[in-house]
C-alpha cells in the first residue's frame, strides 16, 4: 500500500515543505527553468568536449588541431578548401582542420575564462569584503579603484596592454608578463574583478549590521573569523551568480583580444582568432567564419541563460 | 630596395647614421601570383620569358594607342610610408623611387622605366651620356645636357654645382642618407662625412656643365649609384633651407616631368617664407601635376613618355575596398597587396586575367639563422634546416606559385642572368623537404648526442623565433614549425609588430627570423652582398643578421654573444667581386660567391624568388612596370578620357 506517502495531512506536509533546505528550495527552481537546463546541457557538453578534444579529435576526424594538410585543403593560392567527408569544417588558411580546431578552442575559451574568472572573483571577494566590512579607508581606496578601473576604456586599454606586453619579444616588466595565455588571463581578470567587489562590498555593508553579525563579535569572535564564516557563507548565492554571468562576458573578451592578434599564441586554438582569420576571406571561405562563431555564440548564451536561471533560483528577491 | 613597413623605418631612419639601412621587404606584395600558368597577358614587344625571369607583362594597347590625357589615381595601402619623408637624400623605398625616378628627380643616369632586364640597364638622363670613365677606373666624369632647368618656383638652370650639392647633403649626418655607403667611395666622402672637410675633394665641377667624380677605388657598379634618387640634383636655395631628416620632402623641386600641385605658389625667396607644397601631405595624399619647366627635347620617351595629365595618391586603408575600386575603375592602380582572393579571381577569370601584371621582384625572402646562436651555430644544423624546410608549403602562405619561383639561393635568377637558375643545394621533391637528407645532415651535429637524425640537445628545444605579427607571418608559421620539428628543434615564437627593430638589435642574440627580404637597390647582385659584410654590422639597425664574418673584437663591439669564435667570412669575396666592372665576369664572380654561403656558410633558408604583382584597372590604356623600382612604370602609363 501507499500508506506512508498517501495520507494526505496537512501538518505533515507542511512540515516537509518547511523542512526543504535553501539548496533544495534553489534547484527545484532551477529545475523547472528549461531555458537554463538547456543551457546547462550545452556547458556540460563543452566541458565534455574541452576535456575529451584530443580524442573525439583523434579518433573522430584524425587529425590534431596543429597537423597540417596544406596540399589537400589550400588550393595553389592558398586558399582554404570548405567541408567535405575528412574535414567536415572544412580547412582554415593554414590548411588544417578546422573542425578539430574548433574542438580545441572550447578548451581555450573555456580555460581563459574560467582562470580569469576565478581570479577575478577571488581578488573581488577579498577586496569587497574588506571594504564593506572595514569601511572607512579600506573602503575608499577599494571603492575608488574600483570606479577608476570601471571608468576606463576597457578594451582600449586591454588592446594597449596587450600591445605592450604581447608583441615584444620580452614581454612586459622585465619579462614578469610573458605574452601567451597567462597574459590574456591577468588582462581579463583585471578587468572584471571590480564588478564582483562592488557587489560583494554592497551585500556585506548590509550583512555586518545584521544580529547575527553583533552576537559573533560579542562571543568574540575576530574580524577575520567574522568575514569567512558569518558574512561570506551569505554571499555565496550573488557570488555565483554574477560568475556565472562573467564568464561569458569574459569569453567574449578572449575572443575580442584575440581577435585583435593580442590574444593566445597563434598555434593555440582559439574561436576569436579564427573569427580574425576568417575576416579577410569570409566571402570565399565561408565555413571560417560560421563554425567558430556558431560555437561562440551558443556558448555566450548557455552561460547566459544558466546565469540567468541561478540568479532566479538563489536569489528571487533579485529583479530581473 | 626596401619598402619596410613604418616601424622598422622609424627606428633605421633615428637609430642608423650610417647608411647600412635595411631593408627589408615589405611585406607587401604577400600574395604575388604566378609567372607561368597563370601567366597574364603578355603583350607589347617583349617575349614572355622563362619562369625564373617572370613575364614582362607590358601594357594594354588600346585600338587606337594610348591617349595623352587624364588622371592616374593611385590608392596606397596603410600610409605612404616614406623612409625619409620623401626627402631623395633619405628616402630608401621601391614606390617612392618609382615616383622619384621617373617624374621627380632625374638623375645624371638613369633608366627607361620598363619591365624585365631592358628596365635594369642605365641610359643617359641629364648627362649627355653614360659618361667617362678613366683607364684606371677612377674618375667619372659627364657633361650636362642643354635646357635642363628646376622646376617652378625656381625655373632656373639645372647646374653640374646643383649635382655635386646632393652629394653634400648625402654627406650630412643630420639629413640620414639611408643608403649614404654607397658614396663613401668617392674620394674625400668620408671626411666631409666626419666634418673633418668643408667640401668633397674628390667632386669637381670645372664649369657649370661639367661633373667629375674621383673614386678611392674601382668600382664596377659606380654609375649605378648615380641613378639612385639621392644622386639627383638638388638646389641648395631650398634643399638648404632644412637640415632635418625629410624635412625636404614637402619642399621638394622638381627636376622631372612632374611635380608637387602648388609647387609654383612656393615663394622660395629666402627660407623663411617657405610653406609646405599644397600637393603632399604625407598622411594623406599627394598630387602630381605636369612641370612647366620640363622640355621633352632633354629627355627621350624611351625613359619617360608622359602620357598623363595628373597623379592622385590617396592613402586607403582598406585592401577590400581598393581592389573594388580598381575593378570599378574608379581608380586604376594600387600599392597594396593583393590578397589571395584578388588574385585567384584575376587569374581564374578570363576577363579579368590582362589585367594582373607579374614581373621579377628582385627581391629574396628568407629565413635568417644568426650564426653565432645555438643551434644555429653549427653549420650541420643550418644545411639540415635547409634541406628539411618546406618551401612549397611557405610559398603557399604567399599566395602559391604567383607569388614566385621557389628560391634555393640568395640573390634572384634574374640578377644573375639566370646563371644559378639550376642550382640547389638542399633539393628535395616538390620542394617540400627532404627529411631523409635533413636528418643525415643532422647526425653529423654537436647537437644530435646520440646520432639519430633528431636534435635532442637542450639547445634544440624552444628555440627563439622572431616574426611579424601579420596575417601573412601567422599563416607562414604553421609549416615552418612542422619543417624544424622534423630535425627536433622546436620554436619558441614571437610575433611582433616590427620585427625588424628586434633582429636588427644584435644585443638581442635572436636565432632565427621568418621576417626578412631583401630587395635589389639596383641591378647589381653586390646590392644582396652588403647583407653578409662583416664591416657593415651595427649594433643597432643591423642588416647582417646572420652576423656573416662577424670577429671577436667586433662581437664585442656590437654586444653579440654566443659562438663568436670561427664565424666564416666573405668580405675578401665581396671586394673581389666590386672591382669587376659591371658585365658578365661580375656576374659570375658573385654567383660563385653566392654558391659559396650557400654551401660553406649557410647564412639562410631562402624560400621564395618573388615576383611584383599589380592590379590595373579598366580605363588604363598603357602600362608598364619600371624593372629598377619594383613598381608602377609612371611615366609609361595612360587612362582612357
Amino acid at each position: 500500500m501507499t500508506s506512508l506517502a498517501g495520507p494526505v495531512e496537512s501538518a505533515p506536509l507542511m512540515g516537509q515543505v518547511v523542512g526543504k533546505s535553501p539548496r533544495q528550495l534553489a534547484w527545484e527552481r532551477f529545475r523547472h527553468d528549461r531555458a537554463a537546463l538547456a543551457g546547462l546541457l550545452v556547458i556540460v557538453l563543452l566541458v565534455l568536449i574541452s576535456i575529451f578534444a584530443g580524442v573525439i579529435g583523434k579518433y573522430l576526424a584524425g587529425h590534431g588541431p596543429n597537423d597540417l594538410f596544406q596540399r589537400e585543403m589550400t588550393d595553389e593560392f592558398g586558399l582554404p578548401l570548405g567541408p567535405n567527408s575528412d574535414f567536415w569544417f572544412g580547412a582554415d588558411t593554414a590548411g588544417r582542420d578546422l573542425f578539430v580546431r574548433v574542438l580545441y578552442g572550447a578548451r581555450t575559451s573555456l580555460l581563459i575564462a574560467l582562470a580569469a574568472t576565478g581570479i577575478a572573483v577571488f581578488i573581488g571577494v577579498v577586496l569587497g569584503t574588506a571594504a564593506g566590512y572595514f569601511r572607512g579607508v579600506a573602503d575608499t581606496i577599494v571603492s575608488r579603484v574600483t570606479d577608476v578601473i570601471l571608468a576606463l576604456p576597457l578594451l582600449l586599454l586591454a588592446i594597449g596592454i596587450a600591445a605592450a606586453c604581447g608583441t615584444t619579444k620580452e614581454g612586459c616588466l622585465n619579462g614578469a608578463i610573458e605574452p601567451g595565455l597567462s597574459l590574456v588571463v591577468f588582462i581579463i581578470a583585471l578587468f572584471s574583478w571590480p564588478y564582483i567587489a562592488r557587489i560583494v562590498r554592497g551585500n556585506v555593508l548590509s550583512i555586518r549590521e545584521k544580529e547575527f553579525i553583533e552576537s559573533a563579535r560579542s562571543l568574540g569572535a575576530g574580524n577575520v573569523r567574522i568575514m569567512f564564516r558569518e558574512v561570506l557563507p551569505n554571499l555565496i548565492a550573488p557570488i555565483i551568480v554574477y560568475s556565472t554571468l562573467l564568464i561569458p562576458s569574459n569569453i567574449l573578451f578572449e575572443a575580442a583580444l584575440s581577435f585583435l592578434g593580442l590574444g593566445v599564441p597563434q598555434e593555440t586554438p582559439s574561436w576569436g582568432r579564427m573569427l580574425s582569420d576568417a575576416a579577410g576571406v569570409f566571402d570565399v571561405a565561408w565555413w571560417l567564419m560560421l563554425f567558430p562563431g556558431l560555437f561562440l555564440v551558443a556558448t555566450t548564451l548557455a552561460f547566459n541563460l544558466v546565469g540567468d536561471g541561478l540568479r532566479d533560483a538563489l536569489d528571487p528577491r533579485s529583479g530581473r | 630596395m626596401r619598402h619596410w613597413r613604418a616601424l622598422a623605418i622609424v627606428v633605421v631612419a633615428l637609430g642608423l647614421a650610417v647608411g647600412a639601412a635595411a631593408c627589408g621587404g615589405d611585406d607587401g606584395g604577400e600574395a604575388t601570383p604566378d609567372t607561368t600558368a597563370t601567366e597574364p597577358a603578355t603583350t607589347g614587344e617583349e617575349p614572355a620569358t622563362t619562369e625564373e625571369e617572370p613575364a614582362t607583362t607590358e601594357e594594354e594597347p588600346s585600338p587606337e594607342g594610348p591617349q595623352a590625357g587624364g588622371t592616374y589615381r593611385v590608392d596606397w595601402e596603410e600610409t605612404f610610408g616614406f623612409t625619409g619623408g620623401f626627402d631623395p637624400v633619405g628616402e630608401y623605398l621601391g614606390e617612392a623611387f618609382g615616383i622619384q625616378s621617373g617624374l621627380l628627380v632625374r638623375t645624371l643616369i638613369g633608366y627607361r622605366h620598363t619591365a624585365g632586364s631592358a628596365g635594369n640597364e642605365l641610359i643617359p638622363d641629364l648627362a649627355t651620356d653614360l659618361g667617362t670613365i678613366s683607364d684606371d677606373g677612377l674618375t667619372y666624369t659627364y657633361t650636362l645636357k642643354d635646357g635642363i632647368k628646376f622646376g617652378p618656383p625656381l625655373s632656373r638652370e639645372i647646374t653640374s654645382q646643383d649635382v655635386a650639392y646632393a652629394f653634400e647633403r648625402i654627406g650630412t649626418e643630420s639629413l640620414v642618407a639611408q643608403y649614404g655607403f654607397y658614396y663613401t667611395v668617392i674620394e674625400g666622402m668620408s671626411e666631409f662625412m666626419a666634418g673633418e672637410a668643408d667640401t668633397i675633394s674628390g667632386i669637381t665641377t670645372p664649369d657649370d656643365k661639367t661633373i667629375a667624380f674621383k673614386l678611392t677605388a674601382p668600382t664596377g657598379d659606380f654609375p649605378f649609384r648615380l641613378a639612385m634618387p639621392a644622386a639627383g640634383p638638388a638646389p641648395r636655395e631650398v634643399a638648404g633651407c632644412f637640415t632635418e631628416a625629410g624635412a625636404y620632402g614637402r619642399y621638394l623641386i622638381s627636376s622631372g616631368p612632374y611635380m608637387f600641385e602648388g609647387s609654383d605658389a612656393l615663394d622660395a625667396s629666402s627660407c623663411d617664407t617657405l610653406e609646405p607644397i599644397a600637393g603632399f601631405d604625407p598622411n594623406t595624399s599627394m598630387t602630381l601635376v605636369r612641370n612647366p619647366d620640363y622640355d621633352p627635347a632633354t629627355d627621350t620617351p624611351e625613359a619617360r613618355e608622359n602620357f598623363v595629365d595628373r597623379f592622385e595618391f590617396k592613402i586607403n586603408s582598406n585592401p577590400d575596398d581598393i581592389f573594388n575600386k580598381i575593378k570599378a575603375g574608379e581608380i586604376e592602380d594600387a600599392v597594396a597587396s593583393e590578397p589571395p582572393k584578388v588574385i585567384r579571381e584575376y587569374t581564374e577569370n578570363e576577363e579579368l586575367t590582362p589585367l594582373l601584371h607579374i614581373n621579377a621582384g628582385d627581391r629574396t625572402w628568407y629565413i635568417t639563422l644568426n650564426l653565432t646562436q645555438p643551434p644555429f651555430d653549427d653549420i650541420h644544423v643550418r644545411k639540415a634546416a635547409n634541406l628539411v624546410m618546406d618551401k612549397e608549403g611557405l610559398r603557399r602562405a604567399w599566395g602559391g606559385p604567383t607569388a614566385g619561383e621557389i628560391a634555393t639561393h640568395i640573390i634572384p635568377d634574374a640578377m644573375l642572368n639566370e646563371t644559378l637558375a639550376d642550382y640547389d643545394p638542399y633539393p628535395s621533391e616538390g620542394y617540400a623537404g627532404d627529411v631523409a637528407a635533413a636528418m643525415e645532415e643532422m647526425k653529423l651535429s654537436k647537437y644530435d648526442t646520440d646520432k639519430d637524425g633528431i636534435c635532442d640537445a637542450p639547445e634544440c628545444k624552444d628555440v627563439l623565433y622572431v616574426t611579424e605579427a601579420d596575417r601573412l607571418r601567422q599563416d607562414m608559421q604553421p609549416p615552418t614549425s612542422a619543417s624544424f620539428e622534423k630535425i627536433g628543434i622546436t620554436l619558441k615564437v614571437r610575433s611582433v609588430e616590427g620585427a625588424y627593430p628586434v633582429i636588427q638589435d644584435v644585443s638581442k642574440n635572436v636565432p632565427a627570423s621568418g621576417r626578412p627580404g631583401w630587395g635589389k637597390d639596383y641591378a647589381d647582385a653586390s646590392t644582396f652582398m652588403v647583407l653578409f659584410d662583416s664591416r657593415s654590422t651595427l649594433p643597432t639597425g643591423n642588416i647582417n643578421y646572420s652576423l656573416v664574418g662577424l670577429t671577436p673584437e667586433q662581437a664585442a663591439k656590437v654586444k653579440a654573444s654566443g659562438t663568436v669564435e670561427g664565424i666564416p667570412s666573405v668580405d675578401a669575396d665581396i671586394d673581389a667581386c666590386n672591382v669587376i666592372p659591371v658585365g658578365d665576369e661580375r656576374v659570375q664572380c658573385w654567383a660563385d660567391l653566392d654558391k659559396k654561403l650557400m654551401e660553406e656558410v649557410v647564412p639562410w633558408i631562402p624560400y621564395l624568388d618573388a615576383t611584383a604583382t599589380q592590379i590595373t584597372g579598366p580605363t588604363v590604356t598603357k602600362w608598364d612596370f619600371d624593372q629598377f623600382s619594383g613598381t608602377i612604370a609612371y611615366a609609361h602609363v595612360a587612362v582612357a578620357q
